[in-house]
């Protein structure tokens, strides 16, 4: 039981851990993004009428011809996969034919908005599911178990962008509290922090609104669970105060399948992301992607994939190591 | 609360970081405040793919930070511009000469001469260039510059509206030198010659724009203008609502909100936009013209401009526009639905009612399905009211929403609501869509409608300098398409705009299908004041 | 399920949950009936428009008003509820397929086959449902077929993976070992004894899957990339609605979205106390 023993131990444990999931990670990032040049393939979209817009009414075919080959889009399948991976090595992520610059560029511009978005959101709903789910679990069946299971189950069946829709009209419009969309003032030239705070409340707020129920009834449920477990009720008998026993002995045990399961419901969160920046006119990567799809725009699109596709896979990688240092009993290297 | 607080501000300062390492804030990174007085703020829904005139951006000019070699006024007149005055024509109508105006810098203060024309233009030529702006200039064969301030066009064959392609905005060659035209730092922060300079573009969010104090046409009369890009029609009403723009285009539903608000006034500015009924000849339904004229009389105009344009528009019976001179007012009809003249014709043709009231002919039910684009709910509405319209006249039309890559093949048995329209030259948008040399050919004439008459008219119309004979030639294609009925016409837009009162010197002209951050409203915004 | 300390509150939770459990059965049955009933009692012709009733406000003629283009609201809501929960069901059948087909395939043989396959519920549950779901509908052309395909194809996963687990657990039972020893075949094992205890969870998963569906359909409708426009769907309504609300005609969003979000609580509510008596690794796994 010498602390810095099991303590080296569990390092060495993560090492193994974090060597697994790369080795896990890589077919899982090679596999999406042949899959996405599959589909590509596949799809019946012409990405130069796409690229003219309304122009395409006006222009010939051999006009649009020649632009498709300008970009080798007609090239078979396997070509146009061996071009964009060695150009992925030399760390050229391609170009957005849907954007006309760089696929950098478009990440560069707008991937940091959609992180802060879903960031933000993410621990705003941890906090506020932890706290509710934690006082509905130890009065289970009072007024407030009930009266928040109710608000859950309700918001949990309203759409996120008709929500969003709601909240703007009554905060933006009806009380004029606050912006009804946008990163920042229109006429502001620069991105001062307070300003774009002040425009992302709303859309924070929606989301993680949107998202909540899940999380809130999962703690509900996990404490509920956790506070009949024998050593909860072990603390009980031993007379401590109700206050330790829910969060220090409850909601410790409740919260390991919880970190778990963070990781899992991430695709979800970003899919409400999407959502919630077309709402809110925000330039982040939502937008962007469904103008990708659309345009059969692959550069963009796989690069948007595998970006996501990274995300949750740090994502889950990290919860497994949280899982591990907050649950002496599981064994990293196992 | 500082939970939520910090992370933003350390994620904010980051994304700030990221910003300015992308190169897109701006120098005097200030915030609302000090002198935004003499700011003027717009807001459109369409955000331009990039902001080079080669690849696109405000063809027609009018695009606040080019000029091209030649401009329109508020009659849509051409007036000379970075030429010196209206560049002439030879008598074989083949070569086309410009002088150049003097004197005139480009936003990075160098001047501007002939070889930056004749850069541009040979851009457009460019097969390596990706610019659909090729197709319109099929009649160029070469450009050339004999002096620094002489350009010379040669065309393949003459073309009467030639002096109309000029209005390109007008790039400088040096900023291409060794560069991939289509890949160019320039495409996302331009120098041009216009009344204003690109200070800083953030795609999904806002172009920011400053007055050029050194402007050949004079310095504006504002200091800048912010173009807001949102693509919501509702947010970009609401954002209107919450005094964040001096103009903003809605739709007419939506603008007509503002009309009873105080602060705020509409302006509904006619358009060469029409939407209309492709009817397809390869279609055994619509091939017959008798089911054609029966619907042409059928729909009721008037219904669709008040009901599903919310008054902003007027009723269509051609692709030239009333506003232009070339129209011709004899092919004008009822703007309400004329059920009877319809039944009229079904009967006298054999169409005959079913027990069901289905007209069928040779045991044929006049059925047809009807294509719409799923994105565009203006068009569904349109095709939805022609449904309705049909079926009291005994003709099924089945509605269906499709994506242009689904539409596109079925051109040529099935009708669809299409739309174009340009109000510069009656030759540019027509003589693609109804000549039978274009039949079938993509979204050139896909219904594949053939008339020698129209064939000859649109010819002469192309082909001929003098103005009365274009006026006669494009009077006879009006009528043979009156005749025809290859498309059922029924309306022309007119785009509404949301304007501050404080707003003064606005002065709208008949704008085309395209209108964003060119070519819109504020075509002159430059001349634009705001009372503070 | 009981807390010994407290008897009497939970008789009382046991009432009103039976009473919210009946209003949950009256009120989901009441709008399904309607819903499926619609064609029958009210029949409609799906793209009537009569452009000199436009935007009226709610009346004894119209319950819900009209729309953009004079068409009844609480109608075409009912006719959009209907399309929507056919979309629901029938992606969450061909989800529940796909994903029994995985989840059995792994759990019965075992071995690499299992660790691959789960493998690549993996990989795609780590991807985005909405961005998959654009995806495919952008590759297969918006439509209901593609719709119906997007949203099955993002939905199998937690069937396959409750299937595996059932199927893991069952393998060392008893009666397995039992009939394995008495000389039945895999297959035989699979379908005889081993389905029967599966189905009920997968029946479960597979109703927990509608609205989700449903919530699927009109977000991609939202987004424009749903089914045909002119169809009366929930999400095309509210889209349809959303332009409405400005000029003041908010009964063309609201009617539909109440419907929608009437008819799903009710589901929650229902099987929401189906799900509370399974053990709570399971419910995780079928969170609404």
């Amino acid at each position: 039981m010498t602390a810095p023993a099991t303590g080296r131990r569990r390092l060495a444990g993560a090492g193994a851990v974090v060597r697994r999931r790369l080795l896990v990670a890589v077919p899982v990032l090679a596999a999406t993004s042949m899959g996405m040049f599959a589909l590509g393939a596949a799809s019946p979209i012409d990405p130069a009428q796409q690229y003219a817009g309304a122009a395409a009414f006006t222009t010939s075919e051999e006009n649009l011809a020649q632009i498709r080959a300008n970009w080798g889009v007609d090239d078979p399948l396997p070509v146009q996969y061996a071009r964009w991976i060695g150009n992925l090595l030399r760390g050229d992520l391609g170009w957005s034919t849907s954007r006309h610059e760089p696929v950098t560029s478009v990440l560069a511009a707008r991937a940091g908005w959609t992180l802060l978005l879903v960031g933000t959101a993410l621990a705003l709903v941890l906090v506020a599911s932890v706290l509710l789910g934690t006082l509905a679990a130890y009065r289970r069946g009072g007024w407030f178990d009930r009266a928040l299971r109710s608000v859950a189950y309700a918001v949990q069946s309203m759409p996120v962008f008709w929500i969003g829709l709601a909240a703007i009209a009554v905060f933006a419009l009806s009380l004029g509290w606050l912006p009804a969309g946008g990163l920042t003032d229109i006429t502001a030239t620069g991105t001062d922090p307070f300003d774009v705070a002040r425009h992302l409340v709303l859309p924070v707020t929606v989301l993680a609104i949107s998202q909540a129920p899940w999380f809130v009834l999962f703690v509900r449920d996990a404490v509920a669970e956790s506070l009949r477990d024998d050593h909860v009720l072990a603390a009980r008998a031993r007379g401590l105060p109700g206050r330790v026993v829910l969060f220090g002995h409850a909601l410790r045990t409740a919260l390991l399948p919880f970190l778990t399961l963070v990781g899992t419901h991430l695709p979800e969160l970003v899919g409400g992301a999407v959502l919630v920046e077309t709402v809110f006119s925000l330039p982040g990567l939502g937008a962007v992607t469904v103008e990708a799809a659309l345009g059969a725009d692959f550069p963009l699109l796989a690069a948007t994939t595998l970006a996501t596709t990274v995300v949750v896979l740090t994502a889950n990688l990290l919860t497994d190591l949280a899982y591990a240092a907050a649950d002496p009993r599981v064994r990293l290297d196992d | 609360m500082a939970i939520r607080i910090k992370p933003v501000r350390v994620a904010a300062v980051l994304a700030a970081a990221l910003l300015a390492a992308a190169g897109c804030s701006s120098p005097t990174a200030s915030t609302s405040g000090t002198d935004n007085a003499a700011t003027l703020v717009v807001a459109t829904a369409g955000e331009p793919d990039t902001l080079n005139p080669v690849l696109n951006y405000g063809v027609d000019g009018a695009s606040l930070i080019f000029d091209g070699l030649v401009a329109r006024d508020v009659r849509n007149e051409l007036v000379p511009a970075l030429a010196r005055e209206l560049p002439t024509v030879s008598a074989d109508g083949k070569t086309v000469t410009a002088r150049l105006r003097e004197g005139v810098l480009f936003h990075d203060g160098s001047p501007l001469t002939a070889p930056d024309v004749v850069f541009t233009y040979q851009a457009v030529l460019d097969p390596a260039v990706d610019s659909t702006l090729r197709s319109d200039l099929d009649m160029l064969a070469s450009v050339t510059a004999p002096d620094p301030a002489t350009v010379v066009f040669t065309l393949k064959y003459a073309y009467a509206p030639f002096l109309q392609r000029l209005a390109l905005g007008i790039v400088p060659a040096k900023a291409f030198a060794g560069q991939d035209v289509n890949k160019a730092a320039f495409n996302r922060k331009p120098v041009g010659t216009g009344p204003y300079r690109v200070t800083s573009w953030t795609p999904g969010d806002r172009l920011v724009l400053a007055a050029n104090e050194k402007y050949w046409g004079g310095e504006p009369a504002n200091s800048g203008v912010v173009v807001a890009f949102v693509a919501d029609d509702n947010v970009r009403a609401q954002r209107m609502r919450a005094g964040e723009f001096d103009a903003a285009e809605l739709a007419p539903k939506l603008a007509s909100g503002f009309e009873s608000r105080n602060g705020y006034r509409v302006h509904k500015v006619p358009t060469a936009d029409y939407r209309g009924v492709m009817l397809p000849m390869g279609n055994p339904v619509t091939g017959d013209l008798a089911i054609r004229t029966a619907l042409n009389a059928a729909v009721d105009r008037q219904a669709m401009v008040t009901g599903v344009l919310g008054g902003a528009g007027e009723p269509a019976f051609g692709p030239v526009p009333p506003t232009s001179p070339y129209a011709d007012p004899s092919v004008a009809g009822e703007p309400a639905a004329d059920t009877a003249a319809a039944t009229a014709v079904l009967d006298a043709a054999g169409w005959k009612p079913g027990p069901d009231g289905i007209r069928v002919k040779d045991g044929r039910p006049a059925a047809f399905t009807l294509m719409y684009p799923a994105t565009d709910s203006l068009r569904k509405e349109l095709a939805l009211a022609v449904t309705a319209d049909a079926k009291k006249v005994g003709i099924t039309v089945t509605p269906e929403g499709l994506t242009w890559d689904a539409i596109t093949p079925r051109m040529k048995n099935d009708a669809l609501i299409m739309g174009y329209g340009t109000p510069y030259d009656p030759d540019f948008v027509s003589y693609k869509l109804f000549s039978s040399a274009f039949a079938g050919q993509g979204f050139f004439n896909p219904g594949s409608y053939r008339s020698a008459v129209t064939d000859a008219a649109l010819q002469k119309g192309r082909d001929s300098a003098d103005p009365a004979a274009r006026k006669a030639a494009y009077a006879t294609f009006q009528q043979q398409l009156a005749a025809d009925v290859p498309w059922v016409f029924l309306t022309y837009l007119q785009h509404t705009y949301v304007l501050k009162d404080t707003v003064t010197g606005v002065t709208p002209r008949v704008e085309p299908h395209e209108h964003d951050v060119a070519n819109s409203v504020w075509w002159n915004v430059h001349t634009w004041t705001k009372k503070s | 399920m009981t807390d010994l300390a407290l008897p009497a509150r939970v008789r009382r939770l046991r009432r009103t949950g039976s009473a919210g459990t009946m209003v949950a059965v009256v009120v989901l049955g009441g709008v399904v009936a309607a819903a499926l009933l619609a064609p029958v009692l009210w029949p409609l012709d799906q793209s009537a428009v009569d452009l000199s009733r436009t935007r009226l406000a709610p009346s004894p003629e119209h319950l819900a008003g009209t729309d953009d283009l004079g068409r009844d609201v609480a109608l075409r809501s009912l006719y959009g509820l209907r399309v929507s929960l056919l979309v629901g069901a029938v992606a969450a059948l061909v989800a529940a397929v796909i994903g029994g087909v995985v989840g059995a395939v792994a759990g019965s043989v075992g071995g690499w086959v299992d660790r691959a396959l789960m493998r690549v519920v993996d990989t795609v549950a780590a991807l985005p449902h909405l961005l998959l779901g654009i995806f495919v509908v952008a590759m297969l052309r918006p439509g209901l077929g593609a719709v119906i395909a997007s949203i099955a194809l993002t939905h199998w996963l937690s069937t396959a993976r409750i299937v595996r687990s059932e199927l893991l657990s069952l393998r060392n039972r008893p009666f397995v070992d039992a009939a394995i020893a008495g000389g039945a075949g895999r297959v035989r094992v699979l379908t005889r004894h081993l389905l029967p205890h599966v189905l009920p969870r997968l029946a479960l998963a597979t109703t927990l899957m509608v609205p989700h569906a449903v919530w699927h359909e009109t977000a991609l409708s939202f987004l424009g990339l749903g089914l045909p426009p002119h169809l009366a769907s929930i999400g095309n309504m509210i889209n349809d609605g959303q332009r409405s609300l400005l000029t003041g005609a908010w009964w063309a969003s609201i009617v539909p979205g109440l419907l929608l979000v009437t008819a799903t609580l009710a589901l929650a509510v229902l099987t929401g106390r189906w799900r509370d008596r399974l053990d709570p690794r399971v419910r995780a796994e079928l969170q609404l």
